[in-house]
């Protein structure tokens, strides 16, 4: 039993990688005796050293196995809808929800999301963007550090306070001053976005609060970006002659478009997963909107408004679930590309 | 524009001289005015294009930050009318009565709530979270098994906060039949925080440089008393700012809790069952805010500033934490 070689491989073992299933199963058999051997012989600062890997490898097993958990319990609770008759993958694109009738489309919700956060990604990207350049490029140091503890505090502000302010000023600023406003304005009111009667809620409150929210992801994800640049990108071009801002727009900006590439698309995720704030402000009817001021139904909102209808009804609660599967599978797309995009800036930009 | 320029010159000359001017040229501002007057000189188009540049950015930059200010105005003013207030439930009431009859009274049970929710998310999430990550960054090979995890981790983290609220209910509370209360509101947020502090604590183990960790071993140390005692004494900054941080979001959270954590109006009288329901400051932001009566939607706001104030705290700490003391110890 006395077996000594646990800690120190044999050097063919070192060097080739077990790939064969034999060679596996032989090594995982080996690390298992290696353990219980430890286990036994033990002593002093070994055994310290022994518990303490064994107190370190729970909480790591736990920890995956909980997320694990969560990503697989959201597949496994929306199997029934995507596999019964009246469901299917197809609900995707069906724009009736109805589950009095059976009915469980929810498309209205992808499609309200979807306008929600693009409406907050055309306001909040290219101001964040801005923001951040002048944050890294022009900003005397008095002040940066001023404006990045705003930007921190922005983004830590709790969403249901977001939701509030826009509740109590966002929301009757835009059905009193904005909407009379662009609709009597002959120059505007023929634009079709600003059609239609408002009550405040809808689209517009929702773009904009979630823009709000967006903001400081924005300033501080390509702020870090944009500081990543080396200085000697900025002299090149500051001694070939170029302006401050010329070198900022042509130099450092592009050579910071992946960090910045992955700052919109985290956005993106924070956008599409916004809870409360949106849930406040959007009007939740089930319609797709034809203008700003038409109130939309995002995905996070109909499980909040739902679920506890639902939980006693299988497949409602299921078709619940399904949205909360959508939801899953667009923070992975979000976390993958952000990825590709840094791997891929790193191998073209030659940093690091 | 000669004469900028000699006035340019002139004032970098003055620096030593400015020295004896006590006091009427404060440094900063002195260097605001130089540095301004070299932002502002216009040599031909290209400058001009340079400054109109400029100064359309620092618009956006107003506009950017403007929304931060109009928050806390907004919820400052209405909410500082209640905390300093003297009517039922106003002032110092407002944070040791509980809500009563007509809601007249303070928020002592969201205050509470909020307290038993994040200390229980805390003592389950935040050892498993961290010894965990400590394991997975210390004791395994990087390989395709790690980055999973981590890809995992990444996802689970960018996951909307309600879903957490969906599986909280659907798995705690209906399958293992914890029932609605504090144990499942703190469970689910607890899963909230998993994933976070997880990758904070890598990023944080990641920095600590290699050579640490080799100078301990090549002593003689065994790999226990050298993480134990080397790696994460050097990496404890960032993972304590992780903590906080992950702990100002938890406690920020709504959506996980509507469907786990109940409310209640009064105070919590046990640990599981009916009488574990809780309140918490988010959601008697959001209950208070829909309903009809004034004085009820001001408390939300007065709620609102301090659950506002009780989170930029925690972030004004792990911010502090992050910059001065990662600077002593590295």
């Amino acid at each position: 039993m006395d077996r000594t070689n646990c800690n120190d491989k044999s050097p063919d073992e070192a060097v080739r990688r077990p790939n064969r299933l034999r060679d596996r199963i032989h090594s995982l058999k080996n690390s298992i005796r290696c353990f219980i051997h430890e286990a036994r012989t033990a002593r002093g600062g070994a055994r310290v050293d022994f518990l303490g890997r064994l107190g370190l490898f729970i909480p790591a097993v736990v920890s995956i196995g909980i997320i694990i958990l969560v990503l697989t319990f959201l597949w496994y609770e929306s199997t029934p809808i995507l596999t019964s008759p009246e469901g299917g993958p197809g609900i995707i694109f069906e724009t009736t929800w109805d589950p009095n009738r059976d009915m469980y489309g929810i498309a209205v919700f992808i499609a309200g999301s979807f306008m929600c956060t693009f409406l907050a990604i055309g306001i909040a990207v290219p101001l964040g963007i801005g923001a951040a350049i002048f944050l890294s490029e022009f900003c005397p140091h008095t002040l940066q550090s001023v404006i990045r503890t705003i930007v921190e505090m922005m983004a830590a502000i709790p969403s249901i306070v977001y939701g509030l302010w826009a509740y109590v000023v966002l929301v009757p600023f835009i059905k009193y001053e904005f909407a009379p406003a662009v609709q009597s304005n002959p120059l505007t009111a023929w634009m079709p976005w600003f059609g239609g009667s408002s009550n405040g809620l809808g689209l517009l409150a929702g773009g904009v609060i979630l823009a709000i929210m967006l903001l400081p992801t924005v300033v501080a994800v390509s702020d870090d970006a944009l500081r990543s640049v080396p200085k000697s990108y900025r002299e090149a071009s500051l001694a070939l002659g170029a302006t401050t801002s010329e070198t900022a727009r042509s130099v450092v900006l592009s050579a910071a478009i992946p960090g910045i590439g992955a700052a919109v698309i985290l956005s993106l995720g924070r956008a599409v997963g916004e809870t409360m704030a949106v849930l406040m402000v959007t009007g939740n009817s089930l319609q797709i909107a034809y203008s700003l001021f038409d109130p939309v139904y995002v995905m996070t909102s109909i499980i909040t408004n739902q679920l506890g209808y639902a939980y006693t009804f299988d497949l409602w609660r299921s078709a619940l679930f399904a949205v909360a599967l959508v939801l899953m599978l667009m923070s992975i797309l979000f976390t993958g590309a952000a990825k590709l995009i840094v791997k891929w800036g790193m191998k073209t930009r030659g940093m690091e | 524009m000669d004469d900028v320029k000699s006035q340019l010159r002139l004032d970098e000359n003055e620096a030593y001289e400015e020295t004896e001017d006590t006091g009427y040229h404060p440094k900063a501002f002195n260097e605001f005015e130089r540095w301004f007057k070299r932002q502002t000189t216009i040599h031909g188009r290209r400058d001009l294009k340079d400054l109109l540049f400029k100064m359309l950015l620092s618009v956006v930059v107003i506009i950017v930050c403007m929304p931060f200010f109009m928050v806390l105005i907004q919820v400052g003013t209405v909410g500082m009318g209640v905390l300093l207030g003297s009517g039922p439930g106003q002032g110092l009431d407002f944070f040791l009565s509980t809500p009563g009859p007509g809601l007249q009274g303070g928020v002592l049970n969201a205050i509470a709530g909020t307290a038993y929710l994040v200390g229980i998310a805390m003592l389950v999430g935040v050892p498993l979270s961290l010894f965990g990550a400590i394991y997975i960054t210390e004791y395994t090979r990087p390989g395709f098994m790690r980055s999973s995890v981590e890809f995992a981790a990444d996802v689970l983290a960018g996951i909307p906060s309600i879903v957490f609220g969906a599986f909280g209910f659907t798995f705690l509370v209906i399958y293992l039949r914890i029932g609605m209360g504090m144990l499942a509101g703190g469970l689910t947020l607890a899963f909230m925080m998993i994933p976070t502090v997880l990758r904070t604590t890598q990023e944080a183990l990641r920095q600590v440089p290699m050579s640490l960790r080799e100078a301990s071993l090549a002593l003689g140390a065994t790999k226990w008393t050298t993480t134990w005692k080397i790696t994460i004494r050097a990496a404890f900054p960032g993972i304590i700012t992780g903590v906080l941080l992950a702990m100002g979001r938890v406690m920020g959270e709504t959506a996980p809790l509507i469907f786990t954590s109940g409310n209640n109006l009064g105070l919590p009288t046990s640990v599981t069952g009916p009488g574990s329901w809780v309140a918490s400051m988010p959601y008697t932001v959001w209950s208070y805010i829909s309903d009809p009566r004034n004085y009820v939607n001001d408390k939300a706001q007065a709620t609102a500033l301090t659950l506002m104030g009780m989170v930029l705290l925690i972030d004004l700490i792990a911010n502090f934490i992050s910059r001065k003391v990662t600077r002593r110890l590295v």
